[in-house]
């Protein structure tokens, strides 16, 4: 193996030739200028007001919109409490007469029943040709990610119960030649 | 060494790298003027982004990136800059202060060299850089900035061996 280490001992002795007295003062004022045209540059505090203005008006429209659902929900109780009252007023006086223990869990105020679902598709992946468990015929094997969401409802508060997941599905299609 | 960008005095980290840098701009560009105000441009740039000491690899990364941009924008100078090196003996001469012969023949033998091997070298002898942040300026791996640099001082003794 060749031992370089004197080489490079006369290599860094060579020195390489200076720049030029002005090039510091040059430097020096490329970056005074930056310093000043970065401070006083219109475009760039406009854009800092734009970002600013745009994140208050997010953030107003944000809370309109939560505002609205709120009332709206209130609104909605409102008019299903007077509505069950109504009923209960006009309905004829109940009899009375024992109730059983399983119909009286029935129509427990904590009762919530399905109200629907849903499965939402927001990525398919083909992921080609397999072979699967040792058959020697092949499948195509697709992945699909959805979002789940699955509601419940209680017909005596009118409250509701909303539940959603992300869910990934492997589907194996065969595949026949021709 | 300091972190650059964070030295409160730019003028001492200037002073300190500006002498490494000039040179390995003279790798593209002839004239010391133009080298010059590819420094420049390259260390405002540098430092205006507050880059530290373990980002220096893109300081020089810099300096070759303008280089490169500044034959390729100004085709016409490139030409002449092609002419002149055609008419002249080695290709693009980095300069040095030479004290007596040895140092003559040994700056000339570093201008013979070929560019990727001189890039190497001048980087690694005369502006202190790893081979990771050779690599990483030059855009090569770090065995290929290794073996560029062994391949570099091979030649370096070859050329000196007397005759």
């Amino acid at each position: 193996m060749n031992d370089f280490s004197e080489l490079e001992r006369e290599l860094r002795k060579l020195r390489p030739a200076q720049p030029s007295p002005f090039l510091s003062e040059r430097v020096g004022e490329a970056l005074e200028d930056s310093r000043r045209s970065a401070a006083a540059d219109p475009t760039s505090s406009w854009w800092r007001f734009k970002e600013a203005t745009r994140n208050w008006w997010s953030l107003g429209f944000g809370l309109a919109a939560a505002a609205i659902l709120i009332l709206f929900a209130a609104v909605t109780m409102e008019r299903r409490h007077e509505h069950q009252q109504t009923v209960a007023q006009s309905s004829p006086a109940p009899e009375t007469q024992p109730v059983p223990l399983g119909t009286e869990r029935s129509i427990s105020p904590s009762r919530f029943v399905p109200a629907g679902g849903s499965n939402v598709v927001y990525n398919t992946r083909d992921e080609g040709l397999h072979f699967a468990d040792g058959s020697e015929r092949p499948v195509r094997r697709v992945r699909y990610n959805t979002r789940q969401t699955w509601r419940w409802h209680n017909p005596e508060t009118g409250a509701s119960l909303r539940v959603s997941y992300p869910s990934e599905e492997i589907v194996l299609i065969p595949v026949s030649g021709q | 060494m300091e972190p650059i960008a964070s030295h409160e005095n730019w003028r001492n980290c200037f002073s300190e790298v500006a002498p490494g840098l000039l040179l390995f701009a003279r790798q593209w560009v002839q004239s010391a003027a133009d080298a010059e105000d590819i420094v420049q441009d390259a260390f405002v740039k540098f430092w205006r982004r507050k880059h530290d000491i373990d980002n220096r690899g893109l300081l020089y990364a810099a300096v070759r990136s303008l280089a490169l941009d500044f034959i390729r924008r100004d085709a016409r100078r490139a030409r002449r800059e092609a002419t002149v090196l055609a008419e002249t003996e080695p290709v693009i001469e980095p300069h040095f202060e030479l004290e007596d012969d040895t140092q003559s023949a040994l700056a000339a033998a570093v201008e013979s060299l070929p560019r990727d091997q001189r890039e190497v070298l001048v980087l690694k002898i005369w502006n202190d850089l790893t081979f990771s942040e050779i690599a990483g300026a030059l855009g090569i791996s770090q065995n290929t900035a290794a073996s560029r640099y062994r391949y570099a001082l091979t030649n370096l003794k070859k050329t000196l061996q007397p005759q």
